[in-house]
């Protein structure tokens, strides 16, 4: 196809205002999926995806279209992720778009995280159609719609479309306006290669596939193609596009997306915002933008059941596979044994994988309170970078702590400002902005250490606002703060696993609720068990455990043995699923218990 | 040498009452009485097939009896002629000694004339009153339809016709009770002179509709009124204190007698002495049959099913819910964890004698461990819990008990937590 009657261009929406709808009904118009054919939401194929209504995986997918002008197009639906957690990866898909839709809620308004992927996409130089979705809804209101994509994205709103994904009204203009408003794509097939990699997954029966943006040169079947970023060679098996029915194709020109299988056997290899280039004929340079993926939040994975350890390890690998962004490495504890400290692009990252492992490995698991990576100063001039607080170096060894911090934007509503406020100024936030992006829509921006936003801060934040509050955030460098490690100790032996690190000035706090909590979730014991928490050799908060007093079955009724041999059995069975620590059986409550103890500080 | 085989004990399920008792985790309730007749007729045929039963669970059939126990339900509920129905069959197919101790269940308040005439016929000669508390607002919160006055003036009325064998159930920890109104009950109980008390402690479980509101954390059947469980310890404290004091020694975790006394049939149990029970939920173990016992099996153990439905199906292979053979490992498991019920304890002289060093072996250092934690201690030969053990009796069993797969399924966590502790908390 002649780059002139190609329209490359991604849908930019925040969670529910209907993105994955709106792919539908234009997929269902193009032709390239009869009514029959359709599974609704076809674009968000985990089944995770489509419970939390999110895409987690970029797609792309290609559709031919004749304009109303008689001519066919060719259309290329760069689809991306819908997370803060994915911004690389969306900024990549981004990249390989000249435009994009913004679907906004007619019955909603603009939230955080479409604001912050408009932004990215107008920083991109692409064109932008304001889509006013749910139009068919009794409660919608364009005018006011228009008003607030005006004011926060700062568009022109006049020409937004007002459209019905669910009812199909207005779609076609959709269509006409992505080959009428969004340019084609720039560059020559002629030129050395010049392929951005904006996706990769595992194929168990093919390797890792590859969904590509071509913006120099072409890329045909065979060819010997390196990757930028290491240098690696590997020849073009399988060159594709999804219609959204993958189907082989010869060759892929300046302009065209799709994907490519090349034997390559790890996720690892294909970075997304990579450049591919010819072997033979290599560009003079890549293109821009590319960055390697830093996990910003940590945590150690743990089996329940020691003897599923093999089985965690073999799925993660698994996982890792088809997700390159996910990192992980062997870590033992004293208190649960041997696992794996994992890292995320961010929370909901963390919670998908951690879902993923359960639900589709079947694995019981323990995680540990989520950490984020500080920078240690030692006395000793040595900095050292620490995400586990087990290898926290001892406060008389710290001369400096860094934490990172997040830019975070709060978009709400009037009425929950108050609530909102008093929760990021308990989170140590320092407000950067306040402003009214409508009459009665408020826009915060606040600098919080990311520290603040691994506990509890989402839940927190959906609370107060009754789930009217969006949140965005990226990091934004670090702060020196007076961080310390704290321990929690039962029967005087520190729990690794317990063990957090917090700001100096909420230790005593989150120490006394924490021994509290501990209190209530630690059975009795033969013996009375004491529970300290620490910063240093300093207590902090002592709770006691008393000794358990009776346990004892009175009546063997009609001599069933049998009965009373059960319940002993049932007994014992219960406190194997306990971790021994020390003398004390401890259960796995007691190591989720940290993640919410801020709740109720 | 062969040890020759001891007289059984039979037991007799009537699983019949008037009202069902909140704190209740058996098998009994409210039944129409057109449900008896057919019951005893079942009842009377397993009795008279008895030694079927045994064969078609490969077990030797023991006809000497020297005890029966009628349990419940509430045994006396039944019409005369059934009780001597019951006990005609039981004549015809054991060996019943002329000593045996006869012992029924009955609720106080139901003694009349009539009743005791038959009792009495029967060869009943002895009586469990379930009493469970002389305090008549935690009598009437758990469901019983008596008073105090009513079950002092039963045991007067049995002592008058010849029957002074009396046992009182008490139980600790039922709604509304406190170490005064505790000691009150056991006051009461020391006053009417029997010889045997008995004293439990309430079980939590989801059997009983108590149990399950306790679990649930409601307050239905004054369940926010039960004592917790370190009140309850000291209950059972107070208990064992007064009632030793008052020559009703302790003999067993639940039971007190003064000399001489000491229920045979609940002896049983504990010292693995054959029982055969009949009717619903009712359990039985017996010596294996020659086959099991070349096999080195030592005991055969079957249950009938615990329901009214289950017990009246046809075919004896759908009414026995539950049986097992008990291996030579499991004997011992068992002698260690219902012997040390006893006060008296085990024997661990009889234990080197009956079992192989290389199966004792594993269970010196538990017996050590136990020792050092002070739940355990030797008396002569005897090894027998403290009295902090007796309280923590199931932590001292469990040790006893081999690893075993944990169940299928898997109970929730917070499930195992409650059961760790068999009372509530709070």
């Amino acid at each position: 196809m002649q780059r002139e009657f190609i329209r490359n261009f991604a849908i930019i929406a925040h969670i529910d205002h209907g993105k994955s709808t709106l792919a539908d009904r234009l997929l269902e118009l193009t032709g390239a999926l009869s009514a029959r054919e359709m599974q609704a939401q076809v674009l968000d194929a985990m089944d995770l995806e489509r419970e939390r209504g999110i895409t987690i995986k970029a797609h792309a997918v290609r559709m031919n279209y004749t304009a109303r002008d008689g001519r066919q197009y060719q259309l290329n639906l760069l689809d991306t992720p819908g997370h803060v957690d994915f911004s690389y990866e969306v900024s990549r898909s981004l990249a390989s778009c000249e435009g994009a839709l913004l679907l906004v809620d007619a019955t909603q308004g603009v939230e955080a995280q479409t604001l912050a992927n408009a932004y990215l996409a107008i920083n991109h130089g692409l064109e932008i159609i304001p889509v006013i979705n749910k139009i068919d809804l009794p409660s919608a209101d364009i005018t006011r719609t228009k008003e607030m994509i005006e004011q926060t994205v700062g568009l022109d709103a006049k020409d937004a479309l007002p459209v019905s994904a669910k009812t199909g009204e207005g779609v076609p203009d959709v269509l006409e306006a992505i080959v009428k408003r969004i340019p084609p794509p720039k560059g020559s097939a002629e030129t050395p290669l010049q392929a951005l990699i904006f996706d990769s997954w595992f194929d168990p029966y093919r390797g890792v596939g590859v969904f590509l943006r071509v913006f120099q040169g072409t890329l045909h079947k065979g060819q010997k193609i390196r990757l930028w970023s290491n240098g690696k060679v590997f020849e073009v098996e399988t060159l594709g596009v999804n219609t959204p029915k993958p189907v082989e194709i010869e060759e892929l020109k300046a302009g065209e997306a799709g994907f490519l299988f090349a034997n390559l056997k790890n996720v690892a290899d294909t970075k997304i915002g990579d450049t591919i280039t010819d072997d033979d004929r290599p560009a003079i340079e890549p293109l821009p933008g590319f960055e390697e993926l830093k996990p910003m939040v940590f945590a150690g994975l743990y089996t329940v059941d020691a003897h599923e350890h093999t089985l965690l390890r073999e799925a993660l690998e698994k996982l890792r596979l088809n997700d390159s962004s996910f990192f992980f490495e062997p870590e033992s504890s004293v208190a649960l044994g041997f696992g794996f400290r994992c890292g995320f692009l961010g929370l909901l990252h963390m919670e998908i994988i951690q879902e993923r492992l359960e639900r589709e490995y079947q694995l019981d698991l323990i995680t540990t309170a989520p950490s984020v990576r500080y920078k240690i100063s030692r006395t000793d001039g040595d900095v050292v970078e620490v995400d586990n607080p087990s290898k926290w170096p001892p406060q008389g060894e710290i001369a400096k702590v860094e934490e990172p911090v997040i830019l975070a934007t709060i978009l709400t509503n009037e009425e929950y400002v108050g609530g909102i406020l008093k929760l990021v100024e308990e989170k140590r936030g320092r407000q950067k902005g306040f402003e009214y992006v409508s009459a009665s829509r408020v826009m915060l921006t606040y600098e919080l250490p990311l520290n603040e936003i691994v506990l509890d801060f989402y839940d927190r934040l959906k609370s107060v606002s009754r789930g009217y509050a969006s949140l965005d955030y990226h990091l934004a460098g670090y702060w020196e703060s007076p961080m310390v490690k704290l321990d929690i100790m039962v029967a005087g032996d520190a729990v690794d696993a317990l063990s957090i690190i917090v700001h100096r000035d909420f230790a005593y706090d989150r120490g006394r609720a924490l021994a509290a909590k501990m209190k209530e979730l630690i059975p009795r014991q033969m013996f009375e068990v004491a529970i300290q928490a620490a910063v240093g050799a300093k207590i902090i908060a002592r709770e006691t455990v008393p000794a358990i007093r009776k346990n004892v079955l009175a009546k063997c009724y009609g001599g069933d043995i049998t009965r009373k041999r059960k319940l002993l059995e049932k007994q014992k069975a219960g406190k194997r699923r306990m971790k021994r620590i020390g003398r004390v059986d401890i259960p796995q409550e007691a190591f989720l218990a940290v993640l919410r103890v801020g709740e109720n500080a | 040498m062969e040890t020759p085989v001891a007289a059984a004990g039979i037991y007799i399920s009537v699983p019949f009452c008037k009202t069902k008792c909140t704190y209740c985790n058996f098998a009994s309730g409210v039944f129409s009485k057109a449900k008896y007749r057919a019951y005893v007729d079942q009842l009377c045929a397993d009795i008279v097939g008895a030694h079927e039963i045994a064969a078609g669970q490969q077990a030797e059939f023991v006809a000497a009896a020297d005890s029966i126990y009628f349990g419940g339900g509430t045994p006396t509920i039944l019409p005369a002629s059934h009780i001597r129905q019951i006990f005609a069959a039981l004549r015809a197919r054991f060996d019943v000694a002329r000593d045996a101790e006869i012992t029924v269940e009955c609720a106080p308040g139901t003694l009349g004339p009539e009743v005791l005439d038959v009792l009495l016929a029967c060869g009943v000669n002895r009586i469990s009153l379930g009493v469970q508390s002389f305090a008549d607002e935690e009598a009437r919160a758990v469901g019983r339809l008596h008073t105090r006055d009513a079950a002092l003036r039963d045991v007067e009325v049995l002592r008058r016709a010849g029957i002074a064998d009396i046992n009182l159930d008490l139980i600790a920890g039922l709604p509304h009770q406190s170490a005064q109104s505790w000691q009150q009950s056991l006051d009461d109980a020391i006053s009417t002179g029997v010889p045997h008390v008995s004293v439990y402690m309430l079980e939590v479980d989801e059997d009983s509709r108590l149990g399950t509101e306790l679990l649930a954390g409601g307050a239905r059947y004054h369940a926010h009124h039960v004592p917790d469980d370190d009140l309850i310890a000291e209950l059972y404290e107070i208990a064992c204190e007064r009632l030793s004091a008052a020559g009703l020694a302790q003999y067993e975790i639940s039971n007190f007698a003064s000399r001489g006394h000491e229920s045979r049939h609940n002896l049983k149990y504990w010292t693995r002495q054959p029982y055969f029970g009949f009717g619903v939920d009712a359990h039985s173990m017996l010596p294996p049959g020659p086959e099991p016992a070349r096999a080195g099996i030592d005991a055969i153990r079957f249950g009938m099913g615990d329901t009214l439905e289950a017990f009246l199906s046809a075919g004896n292979a759908a009414r026995i819910a539950a049986s097992s053979t008990v291996s030579i490992e499991g004997a011992l498991e068992e002698e260690l964890f219902l012997g040390l019920r006893l006060n008296r304890g085990v024997d661990l002289a009889a234990l080197r004698r009956r079992y192989s060093s290389a199966l004792l072996a594993g269970t010196h250092q538990k017996i050590a461990k136990l020792c050092s934690h002070g739940l355990l201690q030797h008396a002569g030969i005897q090894l027998q819990l403290t009295p902090r053990g007796r309280l923590l009796s199931n932590e001292v069993f469990a040790e006893f008990l081999a690893p075993r797969a944990a169940p299928a399924g898997g109970v929730t966590d917070a499930r195992a937590r409650h059961e760790l502790h068999t009372a509530p908390v709070g």
